[in-house]
């Protein structure tokens, strides 16, 4: 760390008191208290039988199953159309600070005010989607409250918002690289294609590792749209971990089971995180 | 074709998906401006067949935002989350910044350790923590009040982290001075470091600000009484009312979504620049 580094017995501690014992209270002491529960009975005794109960328990390994799907479809999505979106955006055309803008805004809605916007125009009976879709002969879809297409009715909702979000990185990426190196590019000749490729995706690895990181977190742990759009229907097709831990903790007063589906959930997340990790590093060799 | 024309076609393409892409991002915004400027009855009977009637109003109104915040007292929640993400940001800029100040300028035992801690903190997803953290805070007897949404939001990693990237690129001679003519420490703090670290506390109070304005899974778990909630409860908890009449959810969803974007609007510059420190610097 830089800066001046003056010797003070105590004044130091004095100034990061408060910060450190309220990450301490509110953060760390959560997570271990999380995972420690998983392991206790309702009467404190260690027992495995909270994870015996989960997994004799086909709720669970259809909400697995669906949140391993959702997560297949969406973290991909997400990464390449908000890509996209940052190569557009930093484009070097006329008025394109006003595009720029235009493509954040979705990120100032929050997520709940995008699930309740698009429930209404994702709906089977007055909602413009299915309305303008009628033009082209189209029946109308539920698209919240139909099994085929619930899924990916929240995939949209979360995108939509999520794109803008990720975007911001890809394009602070792509400024952070010299444009020297794009002009000798050119010079050599290479095509858009090429360029982006050889030269703009591998400039792009930290930012990109980042982004994979943190969105494949943030969906693992989803839980707004389902919550307030489907709760967790049409049978069971978007009942997603986050979702099932809310429910074990909040309706079924089942704190053991909710503290198993969140240790799960986190040690799927860490798992995922290294092995994109050691792929992503493993590439550059 | 010559190699101007090739240029001007890609030009011309694109705008193209440039609108297309913008097209996608505002639909859902225009069309909730529109209709929350229309009768229930205007919008639903002109849905179908579907015509530019769907999406633009026959006739301006604007009951519905007069019965939102009369009816449903919409002010209440708006209030609510006014207070709490203001107390918020006051607190985590100083508490925050107070802390990267002292990460950067001093040396001390454990600081490598304490420093960790403070940056792992800030990769612990929120979520994850969200239902443990709900019995704390009902140890701490904060469920159902204002202290339970503000107290655990204070501390951020993040925050502190922009902080000590901030004030890294200090020069050191500026303190050195101030130290010869015998300031105390709070008053280098208030009276030199502050005044020159403007940017990274607007930086830091519109990420505290945004995180505040849009959650919604801690509120809705730690206060859930119609006194205290806030927007996105009450906008999620409107939603979920059978009777309630499209028009003023829109109208509802609109006034929750303007205040961040006019706050984002003229300091995106600054937002962008925070949110991404994380990951270009870090």
């Amino acid at each position: 760390m830089g800066g001046i580094h003056i010797k003070n017995r105590w004044l130091p501690y004095v100034m990061i008191a408060p910060t450190v014992i309220l990450i301490c209270v509110f953060k760390i002491y959560p997570i271990i208290a999380s995972v420690i529960q998983a392991f206790l009975s309702k009467d404190g005794i260690p027992t495995f039988d909270n994870y015996k109960f989960l997994f004799a328990d086909k709720t669970f390994w259809n909400s697995l199953k669906v949140t391993l799907k959702f997560n297949i479809i969406i973290i991909p999505v997400q990464i390449v159309i908000s890509f996209i979106m940052a190569l557009l955006v930093n484009a070097k055309v006329k008025g394109i600070e006003g595009f720029r803008t235009a493509l954040y805004l979705p990120f100032c809605v929050s997520l709940t005010v995008s699930t309740v916007i698009w429930q209404m125009l994702l709906n089977i009976n007055n909602g413009v989607m299915n309305s303008f879709l009628s033009l082209f002969g189209v029946r109308p879809i539920g698209f919240l409250i139909d099994k085929k297409w619930a899924l990916l009715s929240i995939i949209l909702i979360s995108s939509w918002r999520g794109c803008a979000y990720w975007m911001m990185f890809f394009l602070a990426g792509l400024k952070g690289i010299d444009r020297s190196v794009y002009e000798s590019a050119k010079m050599d000749g290479s095509g858009f294609f090429s360029t982006l490729f050889r030269i703009t995706i591998p400039l792009l690895k930290n930012t990109s590792l980042f982004v994979l990181v943190a969105n494949t977190t943030a969906n693992f742990l989803l839980f707004a749209p389902v919550q307030i759009a489907t709760e967790g229907g049409p049978q069971g097709s978007t009942d997603l971990l986050m979702y099932e831990a809310y429910k074990a903790a909040f309706v079924y007063s089942n704190r053991q089971r909710q503290a198993c589906i969140v240790t799960i959930l986190l040690v799927i997340v860490i798992g995922v995180c290294v092995i994109q990790n050691k792929f992503m590093t493993e590439k550059e060799a | 074709m010559s190699k101007k024309q090739k240029k001007a076609i890609g030009t011309i393409l694109l705008y193209l998906v440039l609108i297309l892409f913008v097209f996608v991002a505002l639909f859902p915004i225009l069309f909730c401006l529109s209709a929350s400027l229309r009768t229930q009855e205007d919008l639903f009977q002109n849905m179908l067949p579907f015509t530019l009637r769907a999406l633009i109003p026959t006739k301006l109104t604007f009951e519905n935002y007069v019965i939102i915040f009369t009816q449903y007292e919409f002010w209440r929640p708006i209030m609510n989350t006014l207070i709490v993400t203001g107390l918020t940001i006051f607190f985590g800029c100083l508490i925050n910044s107070i802390a990267g100040f002292a990460f950067t300028c001093f040396d001390f035992k454990g600081k490598k350790i304490l420093y960790a801690l403070v940056l792992v903190s800030f990769m612990v997803p929120f979520e994850s923590i969200a239902i443990p953290l709900y019995d704390v805070a009902s140890k701490l007897k904060m469920v159902d009040t204002y202290a339970g949404m503000i107290v655990p939001a204070i501390a951020d990693g993040l925050v502190a982290f922009l902080f000590i990237q901030f004030f890294k690129d200090i020069p050191v001679a500026l303190i050195e001075a101030a130290r010869v003519d015998g300031a105390s420490w709070p008053r280098i703090f208030a009276r030199i470091i502050m005044p020159i670290s403007v940017p990274v506390f607007v930086t830091a109070g519109l990420m505290i600000f945004m995180n505040q304005w849009n959650s919604y899974m801690w509120p809705l778990l730690v206060a859930r009484s119609k006194e205290i909630r806030t927007i996105q409860i009450a906008i999620s908890a409107f939603s979920g009312e059978r009777a309630i009449k499209w028009t003023y959810i829109y109208a509802g969803s609109l006034v929750s979504a303007i205040i961040p974007i006019c706050l984002f609007l003229p300091f995106q510059k600054y937002f962008v620049e925070g949110i991404t420190a994380g990951s270009v610097k870090g």
